[in-house]
């Protein structure tokens, strides 16, 4: 087991770096430079300050020094359009706002989606389960960018305290976290439901119902565990896009987090930038993918004998 | 493989059924499913061929007399800041939404049967190393990657819109907005074809150790020829599930770039576009964010209906229940 966990980091490893590489180049096949401003820059200027941000060597040397630089130093480099900034500061700085809404609307999703999606296969092919699935289709049909206007609309303006935008006190978190909760919820239930669904029809199920054990206790003690795992497959990557943040979420409320900033620094093709937000991305999904197959194995034992052979 | 009456005089001739007859009338007794292609046939008649018809407005073409109207028998949805109608308005981001679900849905699919085909067929070191790549590619933020990938290639397709221009006479003014495009459908649809890359491999690696198969290779039939002859047709019924459930995906997409600002460029306008515009306005004028909203979320919500109708008719095995 701890065999396959090696190998799944060093693939890992090997992922974050291809996908660094790539945004690499494809942002410096981008057309227009960070410079290109409201203001025309004098030829010389132009040059000058290419040079000093070592913009005018070739791609490979740029390459080159950009992995040097965070190996050997740890510096991901400047922040081009906001001068003197390092990026790992812009990053520390935006990260905790999404990371704190991104473990808000997961929290949301999974206390909303699993119970619906378990009471659902419950009640699988009755009313209940007809309704909770059209809701959930709903969920999924109506996007982020009409749910978060609507929230604002209606919770915003008329329940006192909750702000509409913005991040100055506690209660900005709420509307944003319930947005991406929401969200999240119609997937979970949707998958959830479809994994019990599967899970209740198998014969050690039967068995159990046939010894005379509750129904309660079937769905919870001997379903739930197996159940789960497509949910569980989700939940990974969904968490590491989730905290690394959501642009239209945070285009919409105005939160100052990493989804702001992959839109900006694209449109205003900050190299660093996104090449420091891509790498944290990456480590992240990563890393979310690693708890993943870490759950799969405490919830599936099955897997656990393949993994060793 | 024929049936054949035994007493021909009595009945000539019987009609055998075949697999896609079960699965049409599989689908057909599936309400939902119904309904949402009803829903979607309209939908198409509307945003195509409605705005043909005088008593539908030029979506750019302002009112002046009504800015911000209300819903009227002039204006059925009301008119924007500008005085432009929004009835006009949504049936035209319609056409461009769906033109992008459906071009972008093509481009995937093209990508994707080929990729996954190939990949499965071939199988070993090539095989490992194909599907290594589509989990890095899978690994990758979605949206930044079609965001660099579309402005990068904006400078070939104004190029391109040139070289159309030139070669064939059209005006710009007509050429344009739907040249315009062409970055977009191709954007998402070089990054939309993963997941149907999967499944085609998959269904590719199954056919392939089939008896009949072997047999048409010891009969000395080629590798494309088998591909395309013996295990292509037999992949159409997940194909045609997976490429319906990718539109709605897809249309999301564009919307959401649209959204943030990135995607639909001016004049041209979609529904995500409209959206936008409605949510920045939604305190002094609802109606802008609920009419596109509306239109938008029935037809996302007819076309998963519709997948999920098709894939319980066609692949009832991996149905949900």
């Amino acid at each position: 087991m701890i065999r396959l966990l090696l190998r799944r980091l060093g693939q890992g490893v090997l992922v974050v770096f291809v996908l660094e590489t790539i945004t690499f180049f494809l942002v410096r096949m981008l057309p227009g430079n960070p410079f290109l401003g409201e203001r025309k820059l004098p030829e010389h200027i132009m040059q000058q300050l290419q040079s000093l941000y070592g913009l005018e060597e070739s791609a490979w040397v740029q390459y080159w020094n950009y992995w040097k630089n965070i190996l050997l130093h740890g510096d991901f480099g400047p922040s081009l359009i906001r001068e003197g900034v390092p990026v790992s500061e812009m990053i520390a700085q935006a990260f905790p706002v999404s990371f704190l809404l991104g473990v808000l609307g997961m929290a949301i999703a999974m206390a909303v989606g699993i119970p619906a999606g378990m009471l659902s296969a419950y009640y699988r092919n009755r009313w209940p389960d007809a309704l909770l699935m059209c809701v959930a289709m709903a969920g999924i049909c109506i996007p982020a960018f009409v749910v978060a206007p609507l929230f604002g609309m209606t919770l915003g303006m008329h329940v006192p305290g909750l702000s509409v935008a913005g991040w100055d006190d506690a209660l900005c978190v709420v509307l944003p976290a319930l947005t991406l909760g929401l969200i999240n919820a119609a997937y979970l239930a949707r998958l959830t439901r479809g994994g019990m669904a599967e899970v209740l029809s198998q014969d050690f199920v039967r068995t159990a119902k046939a010894k005379g054990c509750r129904p309660l206790r079937v769905l919870f003690v001997h379903a739930l565990r197996s159940g789960l795992l497509p949910a569980v497959s989700y939940l990974g990557p969904a968490f590491a896009a989730l905290i690394t943040g959501s642009f239209v979420v945070e285009t919409c409320f105005q939160v100052p987090g990493m989804g702001l900033h992959f839109v900006n620094a694209t449109t205003d093709r900050d190299y660093f930038l996104i090449q420091g937000l891509v790498l944290c991305y990456g480590v992240l999904i990563v890393l979310a993918n690693l708890c993943v197959d870490l759950a799969l194995l405490v919830l599936n034992p099955r897997l656990r004998s393949q993994g060793s052979a | 493989m024929m049936m054949k009456s035994s007493h021909p005089a009595a009945r000539p001739y019987a009609r055998g059924r075949s697999l896609w007859d079960d699965a049409r009338d599989r689908l057909c007794r599936n309400r939902a499913a119904m309904v949402s292609l009803l829903f979607l046939l309209l939908m198409v008649v509307a945003c195509f061929l409605l705005p043909l018809c005088p008593c539908i407005p030029n979506p750019n073409e302002t009112d002046l007399g009504n800015i911000a109207a209300s819903c009227s028998w002039e204006h059925p949805f009301g008119t924007d800041q500008l005085g432009r109608d929004l009835l006009a308005r949504v049936l035209y981001g319609g056409r461009i939404s769906l033109l992008v679900g459906v071009v972008a849905t093509g481009v995937a699919l093209v990508i994707g049967l080929l990729y996954g085909l190939v990949s499965g067929y071939v199988g070993g070191r090539t095989d490992a190393l194909m599907m290594r790549t589509v989990d890095v590619l899978f690994a990758l933020p979605f949206i930044v990657l079609v965001i660099v990938f579309s402005l990068s290639i904006e400078e070939p397709s104004r190029r391109l819109t040139e070289w159309v221009v030139q070669t064939t006479g059209w005006t710009r003014e007509t050429v344009a907005p739907i040249l315009g495009l062409v970055p977009l459908f191709i954007a998402i649809g070089a990054l939309g074809w993963l997941t149907l890359a999967r499944i085609v491999r998959t269904q590719t690696m199954e056919i392939k150790s089939q008896e009949y198969v072997l047999a048409a290779r010891s009969l000395g039939l080629g590798h494309v020829r088998i591909l395309l002859r013996h295990i292509a047709p037999n992949l159409l019924g997940t194909v045609v599930v997976y490429t319906t459930l990718a539109v709605p995906g897809i249309i999301l997409t564009e919307s959401t770039l649209s959204f943030i600002g990135l995607g639909v460029k001016a004049p041209n306008s979609s529904w995500g576009t409209l959206i936008k515009e409605g949510a920045d306005r939604m305190e002094v004028t609802p109606e802008l964010l609920i009419f596109p909203s509306v239109f938008f979320c029935l037809t996302l919500l007819a076309l998963n209906f519709l997948g999920d109708g098709l894939r319980d008719a066609l692949d009832p095995r991996s149905s949900k229940d």
